[in-house]
């Protein structure tokens, strides 16, 4: 342990690269706190630290403290949905500001795609072929009868008519 | 002369039976034009009854408690609007679930959403929920409809007025409108097909009408709004031109241009807007073939019908409240200009 540090004042000064002795710091927690420790000591002798911040880490103690703290029956923990988010964010990053305009025209696309079974009894009206809910979203009917149809291709379909009736929406909006 | 006298008494007696249904026919016969006539001038047209709607919902100021029915789905919404200084301002909400607003406002309007960045369109149409049918030409318009006053009715506790607004042909839904007897304003509407079924309604369920504006949106009119966002480019190169060879009555072609769909990388697509004063429609035009898009789609939902059919090597969706029957002769009208 001691003999290390020696080296990690060399390493914090650059003057050291011996890849053998970074991996044992690397793998060593406590020569990991010691070599940050000896970054302060250095921030402070250069007076880089702006007084204020000596950055004493004192996350583990107060977890510590926090985890042997009685938790109040009253106080129910937070669970943070981290799984759900996951689809919004490259889709924003993606899309960009429009996406943010669509969204609320969108409010009335999500449903517009809603299944219509009543047209059977508009009979004086031409055939409608009805759709069904497939994945969340409307899919023609007519599924059963055209095997090659995949999965894909009907959400890839929905996914365009979605971006249709959206447009419609925004031109609507914006008409002359 | 008792024969005479018998004679007499028996003229009378005659008379006396037959008078009254004399009497009575000719009354009835002086009687019922008068009435028809009094009828025409006491009561208004329902054009007049109609253009006042329009006097009405663009020049007070009022909140409109609202649901809009559609497929057994209701939604609960509310409308403000108030003229500040000559200009009209508007403000919705959705009354349930997430928070949805938007205000309309000197030729913007904004939306605000529970979650997302605020942003704003140019808009220089009243977006808002009686507009479409309440800034109708009317007197231009008895070309494409006729309009029928049905009876009175009571909506929302006032006393309304029902007049039927009949498609003169099979291309476009027809309108059942229903307006408070004191300030004009809409109350009701229904938009029915020829068979009379109602596809979608709005039904006003409170309304308050006040002298001045209320001063909550006359503050909203005072703050900032966001960003402007520009629509996507439209481009006109290297895309063939379309020509729509069939419109119904009284449609005319308002939009014409090539754009991007949002949120949907693909190639520009063809775009036209078809108007008729009361309904838009839009048409959309692309090479775009996917693989299912090889027989006609036909998604509707209250009155909106989503409709897309491959013609002469494209894909046409057509999306509007039309009946099936409009957008199925739309389609098959789309020609490419030579």
């Amino acid at each position: 342990m001691k003999e290390y540090s020696q080296d990690l004042s060399s390493l914090i000064d650059n003057e050291f690269d011996d890849q053998e002795i970074i991996d044992t710091v690397l793998e060593d927690v406590e020569l990991q706190q010691q070599f940050s420790r000896y970054q302060l000591i250095g921030d402070v002798f250069r007076e880089e630290s702006d007084g204020l911040d000596l950055r004493v880490d004192v996350t583990d103690s107060v977890m510590a403290a926090i985890a042997n703290e009685v938790q109040q029956d009253n106080v129910v923990p937070l669970v943070t949905p981290d799984k759900q988010e996951t689809n919004v964010v490259p889709f924003m990053k993606r899309f960009g500001q429009y996406a943010i305009a669509a969204s609320v025209a969108g409010v009335v696309v999500v449903s517009s795609l809603v299944v219509n079974q009543d047209n059977a009894t508009d009979a004086s009206s031409t055939p409608v072929l009805n759709t069904v809910p497939f994945g969340g979203a409307a899919a023609p009917v007519s599924l059963q009868a055209t095997p090659a149809q995949t999965e894909s291709d009907i959400k890839e379909r929905n996914e365009r008519l979605e971006a249709l009736v959206k447009d419609h929406q925004l031109q609507l909006q914006t008409k002359p | 002369m008792k024969h005479r006298l018998f004679l007499v008494a028996l003229v009378s007696l005659i008379s006396l039976i037959v008078s009254p249904q004399l009497m009575a026919s000719s009354e009835s016969e002086v009687a019922q034009p008068e009435q028809a006539k009094t009828a025409q001038v006491a009561l208004p047209s329902a054009l007049t009854y109609l253009n006042n709607m329009k006097q009405a919902y663009n020049n007070l100021n009022y909140t409109l408690l609202y649901l809009n029915t559609a497929q057994n789905k209701i939604e609960p919404k509310q409308l403000v609007h108030g003229v500040i200084d000559g200009k009209r301002i508007s403000y919705f909400t959705y009354l349930n679930g997430a928070m949805r607003e938007s205000l309309q406002f000197d030729g913007k309007i904004s939306f605000y959403q529970q979650g997302t960045k605020p942003y704003s369109l140019i808009s220089h149409q009243d977006q808002s929920v009686f507009a479409d049918i309440a800034n109708f030409d009317f007197k231009s318009g008895n070309r494409s409809y006729e309009y029928i006053i049905l009876g009175k009715d009571r909506i929302a506790g006032k006393k309304a007025i029902a007049i039927r607004m009949i498609s003169k042909d099979k291309y476009r839904y027809s309108y059942i409108v229903w307006l408070d007897l004191g300030s004009y304003l809409p109350l009701r509407l229904d938009i029915i097909n020829k068979s009379n079924i109602i596809l979608e309604q709005t039904m006003v369920v409170s309304m308050n009408i006040s002298h001045t504006v209320s001063p909550w949106i006359k503050q909203l009119s005072t703050q900032s709004t966001p960003d402007i966002l520009t629509l996507p480019q439209t481009t006109t190169s290297n895309i063939a031109q379309w020509n729509v060879d069939w419109l119904p009555t009284g449609f005319k072609v308002i939009k014409d241009d090539q754009h991007k769909l949002m949120m949907h990388d693909t190639d520009p697509v063809s775009y036209l807007m078809l108007n008729d004063g009361i309904v838009s429609v839009s048409v959309y035009i692309s090479s775009n073939k996917s693989l299912l898009a090889d027989q006609q789609t036909i998604i509707q939902r209250g009155g909106t019908l989503i409709y897309t059919k491959q013609v002469n090597n494209a894909e046409v969706n057509i999306i509007g409240q039309i009946p099936l029957v409009t957008a199925e002769k739309i389609a098959a009208s789309i020609k490419p200009v030579h």
